[in-house]
């Protein structure tokens, strides 16, 4: 742990504020919402497949509403919090280049959403596994694990940079997840293509169906926009006034 | 005293530097403004070693002058260089420079050690458990490090902001309100610190809006009033020349009349008017004298007096007159 401090200081001190307010068990607990769904369908299971049913779970309540409401929380409150809250000096007054800080609290925003979300699908299939008959989840988990991953990665810098851009970078992105992800971008043809639901989407059923084409390019897709959200975040956070 | 606002300078003729000094901190001509509102106007003095006092009203400007000296905002006209070197965009001179802000929040879920540590670390101080243990030491936090900061009283946050900025020893801090909450015996040992540090050759720049607080540390002062340099130098000289402007004493007392015809006849007493029943308004040069004169008349005279009270001792009055003359 020691050894981490000094190697990760922003990560660890980031990851400390998380695990230290309401921040992480948030997460954890929304990451494990679906788990409710799951007990549902087992109780009372439809006429539908449990493999099927597992599937759009994902498809129509994990990844246009609760990853990005899962990420967003963490994201925005990484730096933003600091700058609200005006503990962003004992950062930037350091011999640290403003990189540095920009990818330590990326990388943080990652270690905690990432592995919660995990948790959240891996106990949203083993409960849909109790279905008499449930054959099949084991690639279905890998291809939600994965998507949740990729989608966590472009979200995450999504909104650390949405976090540097605007003060009330949260209802900015409550805002975006209801209005774009979860609405427009379900209908609009033109929104689709500029909505990380529809990206994310393109890994899960890339890994589904085993097309790594799709994958590939989904995922390189996901990769530059990850990389620009991140180099303007370093750009603002340098040229950000603090008073 | 040097004269504020001086354009075309050279480092050692900047508002602030004894002749020959060299600036450590270098202000030029700086201003900031946000929209229509100017908060801090064409700004010019230098620092040297030692501990600078910047005093002024709250708002007058202090903290956005500390940073913008930081580098933490950039001013929209001038320049401002901190060991020769431009602040803004050089993270590299943190290395030099430390910060207590007056900002009340901390991490509050670390401890105070760990608060400390942290800072050690980014610092990338070698020892950073060492610099750590002194420091904490330094600033008398030894038996709350181990508490969080989330839970520490307003001076115990000062202190362990100082311990933070301190801990890579760095040449030249930079402390806004530092003594803010703290108590006495608290506030005594971080002036015996700033002190020390000043003697040791670091420059020491403490923002305040206490007038008597600051001759306790500072060997210069900068008076920044309404975001401008309203004076620069030796504390001593401007003390004095605050002193001798015209002082307006009320004075509340069984015999105004007497008392009156008694003070007029000194000639530190220019003016006297009377205000009710037993009230008096007597305007002076020199208030320490008068403080003692009118005590010693009022005795001879068997007078009582109920209330002797200078009426623009008031911060905001003292530095109106700095800004004015």
């Amino acid at each position: 742990m020691d050894a981490l401090w000094r190697l990760l200081p922003v990560t660890m001190l980031t990851v400390r504020q998380f695990s230290g307010g309401k921040t992480a068990r948030l997460v954890l607990l929304l990451s494990c919402f679906p788990v409710l769904f799951a007990a549902i369908f087992v109780i009372r299971p439809w006429s539908g497949d449990p493999a099927e049913y597992l599937a759009d779970l994902f498809r129509e309540l994990i990844v246009p509403t609760l990853l990005p409401i899962v990420v967003l929380l963490p994201a925005t409150a990484a730096l933003g919090n600091e700058l609200e809250d005006g503990t962003l000096p004992y950062l930037l007054m350091k011999p640290v280049s403003r990189a540095r800080i920009v990818l330590g609290k990326y990388l943080a925003i990652i270690l905690v959403t990432i592995p919660a979300l995990i948790v959240g699908v891996g106990l949203t299939t083993v409960v849909v596994s109790r279905v008499p008959g449930a054959e099949g989840l084991w690639p279905i988990f890998v291809a939600m694990a994965g998507a949740a991953a990729v989608g966590a990665l472009l979200l995450g810098a999504l909104f650390l940079l949405v976090s540097l851009l605007v003060p009330r970078a949260l209802l900015a992105g409550m805002i975006y997840v209801f209005a774009w992800e979860s609405l427009l971008g379900r209908f609009l043809p033109g929104v689709q293509a500029i909505s990380s639901r529809e990206y994310t989407l393109r890994v899960f059923e890339g890994l589904l169906d085993g097309d790594s084409a799709a994958t590939v390019a989904a995922i390189s897709t996901i990769g530059v926009v990850i990389l620009v959200c991140l180099v303007l975040a370093i750009w603002r956070l340098s040229r950000m006034q603090i008073d | 005293m040097s004269e504020p606002n001086a354009s075309e300078t050279t480092a050692t003729e900047l508002p602030g530097l004894a002749r020959g000094e060299q600036a450590i901190i270098e202000v030029r001509d700086v201003a900031k403004w946000y929209g229509d509102i100017v908060a801090v106007s064409d700004m010019s003095f230098g620092i040297g070693a030692g501990v600078t006092g910047l005093l002024g009203p709250n708002g007058a400007g202090k903290s956005t002058l500390l940073n913008m000296i930081s580098g933490l905002l950039a001013p929209s006209a001038g320049s401002v260089r901190v060991l020769g070197k431009p602040v803004r965009g050089n993270p590299a001179i943190y290395r030099q420079i430390g910060l207590a802000s007056e900002q009340e929040h901390v991490y509050g879920s670390l401890q105070g050690r760990e608060f400390v540590r942290l800072n050690a670390i980014l610092q990338g101080v070698p020892d950073a458990d060492g610099a750590t243990e002194r420091v904490i030491r330094v600033v008398g936090m030894e038996s709350a490090a181990n508490r969080r900061v989330g839970g520490y009283s307003k001076g115990m946050r000062q202190r362990i902001k100082v311990a933070a900025a301190l801990v890579h020893e760095p040449q030249v801090l930079l402390l806004d309100e530092p003594l803010n909450g703290t108590d006495p015996v608290q506030r005594a040992s971080l002036i015996d610190l700033m002190r020390r540090l000043g003697d040791e050759g670091k420059t020491v720049v403490v923002s305040s809006h206490v007038l008597s607080e600051v001759e306790r540390f500072a060997r210069n002062v900068l008076v920044v009033v309404n975001g401008k340099l309203a004076a620069a130098g030796d504390y001593r000289t401007i003390r004095e020349r605050m002193d001798q402007r015209d002082h307006i004493i009320r004075i509340r007392c069984s015999d105004p009349r007497r008392l009156a015809s008694s003070l007029v006849a000194d000639r530190i007493t220019r003016s006297v008017r009377f205000q009710g029943q037993e009230g008096l308004i007597a305007e002076t040069d020199d208030v320490r004298r008068f403080g003692l004169l009118a005590p010693e008349i009022a005795r001879r005279e068997q007078i009582r007096i109920f209330e002797l009270q200078a009426t623009d001792e008031s911060l905001a009055s003292v530095f109106s007159y700095l800004v004015n003359s």
